[in-house]
């Protein structure tokens, strides 16, 4: 079943938490995880506890600060939200991803016509 | 929270000691995010517990989650080390018997070892003072005679100009005549003491880049005659005398009854160690001192900086070319006389002559710490033993081999770091003792001795090192631990222990090899000095009080005036009450004269350099009663052997046999060559009777040359009324406590010249225990080191039997059930120590026998050979040994077969 899904490049997953927090606002770790899995159609391979290794990583980079909190069906949990700095970086990163991913996109479409 | 805003590589280093709260927060997270997760799940209509089930794969693992948000929040390599830090303290706290003896033995062998360093590094590490010593050299001549310290010989004037003239490696040089410390009486306040000064050429302080504290140091043109009367006084002088006063400066002082003025003052950090002047003059050469009589008078010790570029092999090559050209111009003085170059640094480590004892000692204390952590890895060990199942355990957790061996030397590290703590403190005192055990002389209590930081780097080192060494072993043995055997292996380890306690045998059979070594290596030293201090000196070193006079040359220019002194003062000492006996002699007995050489009368008269040689006194008639040399045959001085008399001298029974086989030299003549190696009195005063023949009145009996030696020299005695010296001993025969007659003679002296300080008034027996550089102290400490050894090695031999046979209670109660008696039992257990203590004695022995070979060329003064001592320390080692193992033997064999097997 996992097979068709993706999986995480190292620092991938930092990169769409940071996506996330900046649209969404402020959201716990299970909301980050589930809207990960949304919005990427299911096709990401997510085991959700990894969520929070990424996390603690970028708090302690100060790119994301966290706060506990009390959620919409009154549960107490950690909210998590983008700084300034956070934004700064997610903004140099997104710009590196979409490079790079063009240049694969260039550089396999090339191999394919080669190898015709 | 302030932890946020520190920068990411701390936040990690923090984060290891708040583990409990961050891992509680965690999983405060996830539990939400576990009902988070079952909400939704419920919602989609599934059971409770497939809500939950389904939430926790999509988790992927609890357990993993918190693995790795450690992982990513907190420093790896230093979380594991706290971790294994955590885990040894809490083995720490277990287990404190344990603990303690580990701690107070690696204790004992890193104080010993940190207060010794302390020596090494006062001495042997401290750099001499002034800017980069090391481009300072020192040259000196080269005796051809020999004895001790040839090749650190003072220089002539003559050379010195010559040779400093001749090459232009030196920025600058200096020449300074310290030799022997000179004595300089200082009158301030209408009070004269005596101080040792040194006049050194101006350039010195140049030479040594030292800046003075107050006022300057000496100029060109400062030797000058007319502007030669500066000093620059020392600290410690400025301090005791002066009390400081920064005014001292321009003021005038009276040195040997001349007015000089203060110039300047040194720092206290100026220093040369082995030298202790309080004053210096600068050092007037004239004419005088280029004649080829001043050849003999070699009192210089030449300090020159070189010049950028220059090294020292190349100044080597220069000063020996230079010394050779001497030699074929003024062969008459200069035949055989090298010339050597050292490093200031090394110089002066070579002249304290310090280095030997050093090693000597700081090996011995080496092998403590060995002893001692063979003694802590035994324990280790021992424990390991019991720990084989949780180690397995651990292990078929999943803790790589790596791991554990990991965390059993982070135990160590724990055990070595208590140890070396305590060891610090230990230190602390025991450097305090040492340096009050070390002022039996100036230049050695003018050596500070602290805690510094070479000490503290040291005694860091060596216990990072024994924690290496204490858990090399259980490390080593745990990593090869078999999970599934020991897991099985539902026995009270009878036969499991065996490797450990194969191990441990080995460390404790080493342990006794060594303490072996170190007991004959110090029982051959200590016979070898006491043997030394024992030694019949050829005196009655009893009752005898000395002082030393200098007769300055302003008051007492020519041989008239000393001879009228002495000649006026020593019947006045005579008549005080308790004096037995009282006479002058140019050099105290066994205290190493100078040398002179000779011509026997109607004997072929060879160059001077292959003429025989004698040990010279002058000597006042009374002198061999008051030190009480036996006369064994013909007279000794009278009143009438004067300056108007015919010459006369007498010879030791060495002297007779050397020179004349043994015959009657009675009446025979010799000639003596006057300043033959440049004593303290050369030209200046030689009297004319010196190159005139003088008949031998008698022989006496032998003395030691020097207190240290063992040898024989031949000795010639002159006397004083023909040859009278400006710089002497009174000798004092006291019928009572000998330090109770000082007050009376300086009362004297002070009544015939109120200017003429005495030098070192004390008891013959304090003169010769100061000059004993030590060696009391060094055998004592030896002693001490060595009883340490064999104590900590009897505590191993103790330590692994009293193990063994409590894990080997369940075999002995068998044994004894099946019929084997107490004494079988004994002897079985006696036999596991005494194999054990006659392998490692044969291996120390076999480890000593080059020992004396050693000693030898490392101390050649010292007679060492001593096969009893072989035998002695083998004998007390195994008995130590048998009795380490007598006690657990006897506990074994009083094992009670019935509660021992029940208990099982």
């Amino acid at each position: 079943m996992g097979e068709s899904k993706l999986d995480l490049l190292q620092g991938t997953l930092d990169l769409m938490v940071l996506q996330t927090l900046a649209v969404m606002g402020a959201l716990h770790g299970y909301g980050i995880a589930r809207r990960i899995e949304q919005v990427s159609g299911n096709e990401v391979l997510l085991n959700q506890g990894t969520i929070y290794a990424s996390l603690v990583r970028l708090q302690q980079r100060r790119w994301i600060s966290a706060e506990w909190g009390t959620s919409s069906n009154n549960r107490k949990a950690k909210f998590y939200s983008i700084t300034k700095k956070g934004r700064k970086r997610l903004v140099e990163d997104a710009e590196y991803w979409q490079r790079l991913s063009s240049v694969m996109g260039r550089v396999l479409g090339n191999q394919e016509e080669g190898g015709q | 929270m302030s932890i946020d805003s520190l920068p990411q590589w701390l936040q990690q280093c923090i984060a290891i000691f708040r583990r409990t709260r961050l891992d509680h927060e965690l999983d405060a997270e996830l539990s939400a995010h576990l009902e988070f997760a079952m909400e939704e799940n419920l919602e989609r209509g599934m059971s409770a517990e497939e809500a939950r089930r389904q939430a926790l794969i999509r988790i992927g693992g609890m357990e993993q989650a918190r693995e790795r948000h450690r992982q990513a929040r907190a420093l790896q390599v230093l979380d594991t080390f706290f971790q294994d830090l955590r885990y040894a303290v809490r083995g720490v706290l277990k287990n404190p018997a344990f603990t303690a003896a580990a701690v107070v033995t690696l204790a004992l062998g890193i104080g010993v070892n940190a207060s010794i360093f302390s020596m090494v590094s006062g001495f042997i590490l401290q750099r001499p003072p002034g800017h980069n010593p090391d481009r300072v050299v020192v040259i000196s001549s080269i005796n051809p005679v020999g004895g001790m310290f040839a090749d650190v010989n003072g220089v002539s004037a003559p050379n010195y100009l010559g040779w400093s003239r001749a090459t232009d490696f030196y920025q600058d040089i200096a020449a300074a005549a310290e030799d022997g410390g000179r004595n300089t009486s200082l009158t301030w306040q209408g009070q004269t003491i005596a101080l040792q000064s040194s006049a050194v050429t101006p350039e010195y302080f140049n030479v040594l880049q030292v800046s003075p504290l107050l006022g300057r140091v000496f100029a060109n043109g400062d030797d000058q005659p007319g502007r030669d009367h500066i000093v620059i006084l020392s600290h410690q002088l400025w301090d005791r005398e002066f009390g400081s006063d920064p005014s001292i400066i321009g003021r005038v002082v009276r040195l040997d009854r001349e007015d000089y003025t203060v110039a300047g003052v040194m720092p206290e950090s100026f220093r040369l160690m082995g030298f202790t002047p309080q004053l210096w003059t600068p050092l007037v050469l004239t004419s005088a001192d280029q004649t080829a009589a001043a050849r003999r008078n070699r009192f210089l010790d030449i300090y020159a900086r070189l010049k950028p570029g220059i090294t020292l092999p190349q100044v080597r090559t220069e000063m020996a070319a230079l010394a050779l050209r001497t030699e074929q111009v003024f062969p008459d003085t200069e035949k055989g006389w090298g010339v050597s170059v050292r490093m200031l640094p090394e110089f002066l480590i070579y002249v304290f002559h310090i280095r030997n004892a050093l090693i000597v000692i700081m090996t011995v204390v080496g092998f403590i710490l060995l002893i001692a952590c063979a003694n802590v890895a035994g324990l280790l060990l021992a424990r390991a033993g019991g720990r084989r199942k949780e180690i397995a355990i651990r292990m078929s957790l999943g803790a790589g081999r790596l791991r554990i061996a990991r965390q059993l030397l982070t135990e160590g590290l724990t055990i070595a770091f208590l140890g070396g703590g305590i060891g610090l403190l230990l230190a602390y005192w025991g450097i305090k003792f040492l340096r009050a055990k070390m002022q039996f002389n100036p230049a050695v209590s003018a050596v500070q001795l602290s805690l510094d930081w070479n000490v503290l780097s040291f005694a860091l080192g060596i216990s990072v090192l024994s924690a290496v060494l204490c858990s090399l072993a259980p490390a080593l043995t745990a990593s090869k631990t078999d999970v599934n055997f020991s897991l099985k292996d539902e026995t009270r380890a009878a036969s499991a222990g065996r490797s450990h306690t194969r191990l441990r045998s080995t460390l404790v059979t080493a342990e006794i090899a060594m303490a072996l070594l170190l007991m004959i290596g110090t029982g051959l030293l200590l016979q070898g000095l006491l043997r030394e201090q024992r030694q019949d000196l050829g005196i009655q070193k009893d009752h005898l009080l000395t002082a030393g006079v200098v007769l300055d040359h302003g008051r007492y220019p020519d041989p008239a005036q000393q001879r009228r002194f002495v000649k006026e003062l020593l019947p006045r000492v005579q008549q005080l009450p308790g004096a037995e006996g009282v006479a002058a002699v140019s050099t105290l007995p066994a205290t190493g004269a100078s040398h002179v050489s000779f011509v026997i009368q109607g004997q072929p008269e060879p160059p001077i350099d292959k003429r025989p040689h004698a040990v010279d006194f002058v000597v006042t008639q009374d002198y061999f009663h008051t030190a009480g040399i036996p006369l064994l045959r013909g007279r000794t001085f009278t009143a009438q052997d004067n300056d108007s008399a015919p010459g006369v001298v007498l010879v030791n029974q060495k002297f007779v046999n050397q020179y004349f086989n043994g015959q009657d030299p009675l009446g025979k003549e010799v000639r003596i060559d006057s300043g033959g190696d440049g004593g303290q009195e050369a030209s200046s005063s030689s009297p004319s009777s010196s190159s005139s023949w003088s008949r031998i009145i008698g022989v006496v009996a032998n003395v030691k040359f020097y207190s240290e030696d063992s040898r024989y020299e031949p000795h010639v005695y002159e006397p004083f009324l023909q040859r009278p010296v400006s710089s002497f001993s009174l000798m004092i025969r006291t019928n009572s406590d000998p330090d109770a007659f000082a007050p009376a003679l300086r009362k004297t002296v002070s009544e015939a010249d109120a200017e003429l300080p005495l030098i070192r008034v004390g008891s013959m027996a304090s003169v010769l225990e100061q000059q004993g550089s030590g060696d009391i102290l060094f055998v004592q400490m030896l002693g001490a080191f060595a009883l340490l050894a064999l104590v900590l090695a009897a505590i191993g031999v103790y330590g692994l039997i009293a193990y063994s046979v409590g894990q080997r209670t369940h075999e002995i109660a068998i044994r004894v059930a099946l019929g084997a008696r107490g004494v079988d039992v004994r002897r079985m257990v006696l036999r596991q120590g005494l194999k054990m203590a006659g392998i490692g004695a044969a291996i120390g022995l076999i480890a000593a026998v080059p020992l004396p070979k050693v000693f030898s060329s490392m101390f050649d003064e010292l007679n060492t050979s001593s096969p009893q001592t072989f035998v002695l320390v083998l004998v007390l080692i195994l008995l130590v040994a048998m009795l380490a193992t007598y006690i657990p033997a006897r506990r074994a064999s009083r094992i009670d077969p019935m509660r021992a097997l029940r208990s099982e």
